[in-house]
């Protein structure tokens, strides 16, 4: 097979995009929206699944080679030559891309699969599946291509494409905002990412005298990682931290790493699918992708690396804590997500790249199949998505309920000793061992890896506790509290307990920038409400029975289920995960680590004990159901869970700070920089140009005898400077 | 007895002029004998007449340079490229001219020979280096444009234009006159090639007496060309005279004026050094007064006239930095300013001219609104044009300015360099005041009358707004069609 198939699999999601973009629309139209869908659906998940197919071709025959030529540059055309500069527009075969392409189009197609169903009766189903194919075919980009440039046009691509879906229901005023929002905060992220190539960038430039027949291809990765970059890096060492610093910055925007992890949860507004494939599986992991791409920069500065661990370590814990006050099911599994990216981050610090992209992978298998599974119960709840209605529900989605068990005990990390466990397992086992096997993430002789380590097995026991507690509340239980909820009473009760995990985004709605209705105005808002009401028609109550998702929905579910069985159980057997994205296991700088620290068996132990002891604490919890101390009536949460519910303020101030303190600043810079400051300058200019211009027109009174006066005078001044100017001259020569 | 040999005369180098000259005899003769009020015949035969001294003009682009006639005629490239260029603006000009007259009501078929007479002066004076044909040629271009300016009889403000112009320019031609016979005086002769000869001389009082001169003939090219203090007539003169009186005037007068400036400052580069500084000065003083005074008028075609200062200056400022270093820097910088300032300003003025109907004629701002509303065309082709004047890229404007800025640091003539870029964004308002006034600013009550666009100036305002996009994208093949006139 060759390696120009690699076009085919960068092509197929851009033909859906394309035949989703120009006839999805007239196909429903014409076809009628039922059989209009089938058909659309169809054509967003073939070219998704054929890329899969080509891609599965490719990483075989990659496999055939020997390790270290693993590498394959294909180029389509020149791209950009201005001077010497040369970006072709070329992808790199390599395992590190190959992976992740086998995600992203394997995962992508059976989200698509499960879309086709889960948006059966959305009027705008092909400008869904639009933004879909779009968006694989810029994260493939993202990961496949082999140039910085390329790097950056996926990284905002798959950016657009979030935002795009995260507002893609954008009547709802809250979906909008989220969109804003996560678009906005990743302007932060990618202020420190562009800073950090432009640094990439000028430390090539600055030593190009050092590159010879690379023919102008500086920003290709070939030549930014080669032996004589790393030299210069090497060479450069404070630039380098701070170029790893700036590119962490990115990975933090992208990966919902804490400060700026909180467009996250919020974006859990777009539809389901879109959280399991963008905001799960495959955008939201472009951080780790990136430090495992630029690892030798990494390698080089262990000041950045600790700080990698320590972010990463605390984002774990932060959001695992917050989890713990969340009703809503998805933003359960959003800081769930927030959790386990800051784990492999906490891997990527340590040294281990390999076991963040390994946990990447698992997480992509558990963690999809858990959004889709989440999915599953919205759909079959009538659009609820609050726990506190749930209960029960294995009785009336079996597969649904079974595949969900899966991924909560993949999640969890369910182990039978070191024979067999679930996927998410082996991934945090080797990030775990090789954080507290090494001693890479130091500063000063601190070895901030092995304490990360120790955040993260804490971690693991949260996570267990709190993803039994969103099973049980769902799934098991004697109650089926839904059926508490009177018909047609529901819409203010309901209402009133969703808002309130929102409470603080409402309050800032009514002192935000629409103060002056810049985004907004009063029309549009009260059509936006109007919309809001609109929605809760078809809602839960009483005579609500839940009904199994069509087979197009809990297909894929079944198959992401044995994936988090499998999966980290065959990736795992001898190292063969590890081995195939850096061979032998050895770091070009810092060669071989220690996969385990020498007290291996007591980690297996402990992560065992912190599985299996968050599963049975949550169990002896919430078996009767919805504790009184969680329930509807919030004045009975103890402090904790309530300041988990508002993510212990920290959303809020950044909200505050962020929008109502740059609204102050664009205000005062407004009123009083721009309007008093700048306007008065330019007004003032305008006005003494004015002045001028009318003593020039006093001057021009209409009368020759005037106009003849000036003249002479004028000559006469013009003469006597002239002949002044000569005796100057003159008397100068003599 | 006497041996008479009457030097041997290239005629072909005066053909271009005395085809010109004769087609404006035929234009009289036509107007005796034609039906009345029927120019049609005149108009065509000028229009012809005019197209084929530009061919023969065009024919001689690349011939020798030399003279005859004992000096009196000059041909050289810089010189039929201005006379190629007047002959142009006059072919515009009657373009739209006689749509104009007729709405004025002042359809009288003595224009067509006076505009093309008064172009002859013009082709005169850029093609001579002898002061007498500069002489010459400028009182003929002068004295057709006074009864031009006066056209409109039954208008006070077209008389008191005519006889503002008639007066100060009499001034200011006994200010030429004076100079030549001064120079005449100090050097024995009235080729420009004596004065350098006399300067080298050396000779202290022979030297200020040349001096005295070449400052008393700089006041007369001043008041020609629009250089501040000598600028006062242009606006009131442009505000009263007819519109495509005003255009010609704006866009021939020029040329001409700053051709035969041309001529007198780069053959006497030697004596630079002295007037250099003070034209440097005239410069700033022409360029600031013509865009600040600009801002607080209220008439467009006053506007223009201003305008018409400050391109005086921004060319002034060209032709120094040529004179300083005339080695690096050519001349091709002020033939192609002169182009393209001729048609986007004949562009703008041909706008300006519909707004004549029935023997009225507004040229207030507020005349023009709605303009776009009445004539997309003439809106579109105010606009480009202004955005010429302005400077803004891809028009031929912004490439001559761009230029002229390049020439002077590269001159070394910073301050020039930044006064120009200073009062360029200064005109900004007043040429942008003219473009919000025809496509923003709403109609008054009883909205402003303009005829329809005839055949003649539709014609005349698309040859106008091709030439400023071909100019301004395609500047540098026709700056190679100029050539590098470096002396």
């Amino acid at each position: 097979m060759d390696f120009k198939l690699i076009w085919l699999v960068l092509g197929l999601p851009v033909l859906g995009f394309l035949i989703q973009a120009f006839f999805g629309g007239r196909v429903i139209s014409r076809m009628g929206a039922a059989s209009g869908r089938k058909v659309m659906g169809w054509l967003a998940v073939l070219p998704i699944a054929g890329a899969f197919g080509a891609a599965v071709g490719i990483t075989m025959e990659l496999a055939k080679r020997a390790a270290e030529d693993r590498a394959v540059v294909e180029t389509l055309f020149s791209w950009i030559r201005i001077a010497s500069i040369n970006v072709p527009f070329e992808v790199r075969i390599d395992p590190l891309s190959m992976t992740m392409v086998l995600i992203i189009t394997g995962i992508g197609a059976l989200i698509h699969l499960y879309a086709t169903g889960y948006m059966a009766e959305e009027k705008d189903y092909s400008r869904f599946f639009t933004y879909m194919n779009l968006f694989v075919a810029f994260m493939l980009v993202l990961v496949l291509g082999n140039n910085l440039v390329l790097l950056f046009i996926g990284w905002e691509g798959v950016g657009l494409c979030s935002y795009l879906l995260i507002g893609f229901w954008y009547k709802d005023l809250a979906n909008s905002r989220a969109a804003n929002k996560a678009f906005i905060v990743n302007r932060i992220g990618d202020w420190g990412m562009t800073l950090g190539m432009f640094m990439i960038v000028a430390m090539i430039a600055g030593n190009l005298g050092q590159f010879q027949g690379v023919e102008g291809r500086y920003l290709s990765y070939d030549v930014v990682f080669s032996s004589t970059a790393i030299e210069i890096f090497r060479s450069n060492p404070g630039i380098t931290t701070a170029i790893a610093l700036l590119l962490f910055v990115g990975a933090m925007g992208k990966s919902a790493q804490f400060p700026l992890y909180i467009w996250l949860p919020d974006a859990m507004a777009g539809p389901t699918p879109v959280s399991a494939l963008i905001h799960a599986a495959t955008m939201v992991t472009s951080g780790v992708v990136l430090l495992n791409r630029c690892n030798v920069i990494f390698q080089l500065s262990p000041v950045a690396s600790s700080v990698v661990c320590v972010i990463g370590a605390f984002t774990a814990l932060f959001a695992a804590l917050i989890a713990f006050g969340q009703t809503d099911i998805k933003k359960v599994l959003a800081y769930s997500t927030v959790s386990q990216l800051g784990y492999m981050f906490i891997a990527c610090g340590a040294g281990a790249y390999w076991a963040g992209l390994f946990h990447v992978t698992t997480h992509a298998f558990f963690k999809a199949l858990l959004f889709l599974g989440s999915g599953a119960v919205i759909h079959a709840m009538a659009h609820n998505q609050d726990m506190r209605n749930y209960g029960n529900l294995l009785k009336y989605l079996k597969i649904t309920g079974w595949t969900m068990v899966i991924g909560w005990l993949a999640i969890s990390g369910v182990a039978v000793w070191t024979f067999f466990g679930f996927a998410g397992f082996y991934s945090k086992e080797s990030i775990l061992g090789a954080a507290f096997g090494n001693n890479f993430a130091s500063i000063n002789g601190v070895n901030y890896g092995f304490y990360s380590a120790a955040v993260g097995l804490l971690v693991a026991l949260l996570t267990s506790l709190y993803m039994t507690r969103m099973t049980m509340l769902t799934f098991f239980g004697n109650e089926e509290r839904w059926k508490l909820i009177p018909a047609h009473s529901h819409a203010e009760h309901s209402d009133h307990a969703h808002h309130a995990s929102h409470a603080h985004e409402h309050e800032h709605d009514h002192h935000g920038p629409d103060v002056e209705s810049f985004f907004f105005n009063e029309e549009e808002l009260a059509l936006a409400h109007a919309h809001e009401d609109h929605e809760h028609h078809h809602e839960l109550d009483e005579n609500h029975v839940p009904h199994e998702v069509p087979t197009s929905m809990w297909m894929p579910l079944v198959i992401l289920a044995a994936l988090s069985v499998l999966g980290g159980f065959v990736l795992a057997q001898n190292n063969v995960f590890e081995y195939w994205l850096y061979p032998k296991g050895e770091l070009t700088i810092l060669g071989e680590l220690e996969h385990h620290p020498h007290w291996h068996e007591l980690l297996v132990g402990l992560s065992t004990v912190a599985a299996y002891g968050g599963i049975l604490i949550g169990y002896l919890i919430y078996r009767k159901g919805l504790p009184k101390s969680e329930g509807w009536d919030l004045s009975a949460w103890n402090p904790f869970r309530r300041a988990a519910g508002n993510q212990f303020g920290y959303d809020k101030s950044m909200v505050d700070i962020g929008v109502d303190g740059g609204g102050a600043l664009a205000n005062f810079s407004w009123k009083v920089l721009d309007a008093k400051g700048v306007d008065g300058v330019v007004n003032g200019l305008g006005g003494i140009s004015a002045g001028i211009g009318r003593a020039f027109g006093a001057v021009q009174s209409g009368f020759v005898r005037s106009y003849a006066l000036l003249m002479m005078l004028g000559g006469a001044g013009l003469v006597g400077y002239l002949v002044y100017l000569l005796t100057v001259a003159q008397g100068g020569a003599r | 007895m006497y041996d008479i040999r009457p030097p041997s005369v290239d005629w072909s180098m005066v053909t271009p002029v005395v085809l010109v000259f004769l087609t404006g005899l035929a234009g009289l003769l036509i107007e005796m004998f034609r039906p009345k009020q029927n120019n049609n015949s005149i108009v065509l035969t000028s229009l012809g007449g005019l197209a084929a001294s530009f061919f023969v003009l065009y024919g001689q682009l690349s011939a020798e340079a030399g003279e005859t006639l004992a000096g009196m005629v000059l041909r050289d490239r810089f010189g039929i490229l201005l006379q190629m260029a007047l002959v142009g603006v006059c072919f515009i000009s009657i373009l739209f001219s006689e749509g104009y007259l007729r709405e004025k009501r002042i359809p009288f078929g003595e224009f067509y020979p006076l505009a093309i007479w008064s172009t002859m002066g013009g082709m005169l004076m850029v093609a001579s280096n002898s002061l007498l044909m500069i002489f010459i040629g400028l009182e003929v271009l002068s004295i057709s444009l006074y009864v031009l300016a006066g056209l409109s009889r039954a208008e006070q403000k077209s008389e008191e234009s005519a006889l503002k112009y008639l007066l100060l320019g009499s001034f200011a031609s006994a200010f030429l006159l004076y100079g030549i016979a001064f120079v005449y005086g100090a050097s024995g002769s009235v080729h420009l090639s004596g004065v350098v000869k006399a300067w080298a001389t050396n000779h202290a009082n022979t030297q200020h007496m040349l001096l005295f001169g070449m400052g008393m003939m700089l006041v007369g090219f001043g008041f020609k060309s629009a250089l501040a203090p000598f600028h006062q007539w242009t606006p009131d003169v442009y505000q009263g005279a007819p519109t495509n009186v005003t255009g010609f005037m704006a866009a021939g007068s020029k040329i001409a004026a700053i051709g035969a400036l041309f001529r007198v400052l780069s053959e006497s580069v030697e004596l630079s050094q002295a007037w250099l500084p003070a034209l440097f000065w005239v410069a700033i003083l022409t360029m600031v007064v013509g865009n600040f005074a600009a801002l607080v008028q209220k008439d467009v075609k006053r506007i223009l006239g201003y305008s018409s200062i400050s391109n005086a200056g921004y060319i002034l400022a060209a032709i120094l930095a040529h004179v300083k270093a005339p080695d690096k820097i050519g001349a091709n910088t002020i033939v192609f300013y002169l182009f393209s300032y001729a048609v986007m300003t004949l562009g703008v003025f041909a706008v300006i001219s519909m707004n004549a109907k029935d023997g009225r004629e507004g040229t207030r701002l507020s005349d023009l609104n709605g303009l776009w509303k009445r004539s997309p065309l003439a809106g579109g082709v105010l606009i480009v044009c202004l955005a010429s004047l302005i400077g803004i890229p891809l028009t031929g404007g912004f490439f001559g300015k761009f230029m002229i800025f390049q020439d002077l640091l590269t001159a070394d003539m910073t301050p020039l360099a930044i006064v120009l870029a200073v009062t360029s964004v200064v005109s900004v308002y007043y040429y942008l005041g003219i473009a919000h006034a025809a496509w923003v600013a709403e109609e008054g009550a009883t909205p402003a009358e303009s005829a329809p666009m005839n055949a003649g100036l539709q014609v005349a305002c698309v040859t106008c707004l091709v030439g400023v996009f071909v100019m301004g994208i395609f500047g540098q093949p026709v700056l190679n069609m100029i050539g590098g006139i470096v002396r």
